[in-house]
């Protein structure tokens, strides 16, 4: 009988692995066969995500990485390589919300846009020019980028208060832009790229929305974060339940899976049917 | 036991219409390689025999049902004689289809008889197998759908052919598509997810068709034969340079009907190289 999403052996590289939808990718992989190399710019987090990995039965290796620096992302890869001999799945999850005091803010401010294009969409650059590389020696490689369903066409309806979202939307559509682009670029070498769109999950990135609504949004003050973002859930998703770190792993398990050798250059989302693609 | 050391599909009763040939055969092999018990049904008894019998013969037991997914009534009988023979229904996989209309190997332009078969077939056919297996699927509160669309209902790429036979081939399977987004906010509420799969071209007896009538037409590209003119065509639009085969698509229907994607639903997957992207 055969396996799903068998990754035995295979070694990933994941940004942003030390806590969120990163560090459930980094579960679900390790479990499914995958070594670890897990990337955060705390290395703390990245120390105690690698720690509950091998604590557990897994194999994983920690690094400190700044996506916004190509000298960083260059140091990495190095790193990575040396640890563990090569590179065959590449999750760039990293990803910011806006810039620090976002919390408090209904409109968007410069520092917004930076923030999120640094991190979000030149983050991925950086990422990516440090592994594919390798990847195109060898001739095989499989990217999944993590983006959003943010990132997809506005349903009509306003979900933020403001336009102060509207940074991170614009640099997850970019995400998928550069999948859609990266994927051809990266055809003739036998390497895929995809991306995952997840949907609503609790994060320390939807903490961070629920305080925004909350201090923002007269009708939501005496609720607790976690109320805020369950009415979000009741209002917003077809399936009626939110998605978890782990749910997204799996998806990003089976586009990295030889189950997935003819999709590239697709965003799939995993949502429980909030947007449809 | 991690989940990962489980057969995908273990457990789980699947239908597959118009599973004795092509993609559906593919996707039939998958699923009961992972573990599902199969029942497919295909419109020719000549082919439900053969694929019952060539997959027997490779030590899997599947269940072989001659109907015709354009009539309710036909679907309803298929349905419930898999309910009664295996137990239930936990995935459906609609994907019983046709390109064109009889003839449509010399001709350029579609017909009328074209628009009603690619209906009656690829969307109707579809609402048929859905609407047999929905009862059950809602009394149990759980299911898995997944629809077998085409990359052809996505948007065009820009280039016009200058021929217009596969145009309600691409509508009916937009059509499936839609349909495929409806139906997912329907059946939310009773944990049933709906997703489609959009094969690219694969080297089918319905392909061999299409690249025969291009030949016909306009002469082959190359020279050479329907097959070669087929991978030619391959090799220069498709990213990754290659035809799919129907155990791609098995695959990733395989994930869609399994635990890992129930967080996934309305939404419509391409497996096609990258030929287009959603």
């Amino acid at each position: 009988m055969s396996n799903a999403t068998n990754l035995d052996g295979a070694i990933t590289l994941i940004t942003g692995a030390g806590r969120g939808i990163g560090f459930g990718i980094a579960e679900v992989l390790s479990e499914r066969g995958s070594v670890i190399a897990i990337s955060d710019l705390d290395a703390d987090a990245a120390g105690t995500a690698s720690d509950a990995i091998n604590s557990t039965g897994g194999q994983a290796a920690a690094f400190q990485g700044d996506t916004t620096s190509q000298d960083s992302m260059d140091a990495l890869a190095a790193a990575v390589l040396q640890e563990f001999g090569h590179i065959d799945i590449l999750v760039c999850n990293a990803g910011v919300i806006g810039a620090p005091g976002y919390q408090d803010r209904t409109e968007h401010t410069e520092a917004d846009w930076d923030a999120t294009f640094g991190v979000n969409v030149k983050g991925l650059v950086h990422t990516t020019n440090s592994v594919t590389p390798h990847m195109c020696e060898r001739n095989t490689g499989r990217v999944v980028n993590i983006a959003s369903q943010a990132g997809r066409k506005p349903r009509g309806a306003r979900i933020a208060l403001g336009s102060v979202q509207s940074p991170y939307t614009v640099s997850k559509a970019a995400v998928i832009q550069w999948t859609h682009l990266l994927a051809v670029e990266l055809a003739p070498h036998n390497i895929t790229v995809n991306a995952v769109c997840p949907g609503v999950l609790w994060t320390p990135m939807w903490e961070t929305i629920a305080e925004n609504q909350k201090a923002n949004n007269p009708e939501l003050s005496e609720l607790t974060s976690r109320e805020i973002f369950d009415l979000s859930i009741n209002e917003r998703m077809p399936m009626g339940r939110e998605q978890t770190p782990r749910d997204i792993g799996k998806a990003v398990a089976f586009l990295a899976s030889d189950d997935a050798s003819e999709i590239t250059g697709q965003a799939l989302n995993v949502n429980g049917g909030a947007v449809m693609n | 036991m991690p989940e990962s050391s489980l057969g995908q599909l273990a457990g789980k009763v699947a239908l597959v219409t118009g599973g004795a040939r092509g993609i559906g055969l593919g996707i039939a092999t998958v699923l009961v390689e992972r573990g599902a018990t199969v029942a497919l049904c295909d419109l020719a008894q000549t082919a439900c025999d053969k694929a019952v019998s060539d997959l027997g013969a490779a030590g899997h037991s599947v269940l072989g049902t001659v109907a015709d997914v354009t009539s309710r009534d036909s679907m309803e009988s298929a349905v419930a004689n898999v309910n009664t023979t295996l137990g239930g229904i936990d995935i459906l996989v609609a994907n019983a289809g046709v390109w064109a209309s009889e003839g449509y190997e010399n001709r350029p332009e579609y017909n009328d008889a074209d628009w009603d078969i690619t209906h009656s077939v690829n969307v109707r056919g579809v609402v048929n197998a859905t609407e047999a297996v929905i009862p059950y699927m809602k009394e149990h509160k759980r299911g898995k759908i997944v629809n077998i669309a085409s990359h052809g209902g996505r948007k065009p790429r820009g280039t016009a052919t200058g021929r217009t036979l596969g145009m309600p081939y691409s509508v009916s399977k937009a059509g499936v598509i839609q349909w495929t987004h409806l139906l997912a906010v329907e059946l939310a509420p009773f944990n049933i997810n709906v997703n489609a799969v959009c094969p690219g071209e694969l080297w089918t007896s319905m392909i061999e068709g299409i690249f025969t009538n291009r030949q016909n037409l306009v002469g082959g590209g190359s020279g050479g034969s329907v097959r070669n003119e087929y991978d030619e065509f391959m090799q220069t639009t498709v990213p990754l340079g290659r035809g799919q085969t129907p155990r791609d698509i098995g695959k990733a229907v395989a994930f869609l009907a399994s635990d890992d994607a129930a967080e996934i639903t309305g939404q419509a997957l391409n497996v096609n190289g990258g030929a287009r992207m959603n």
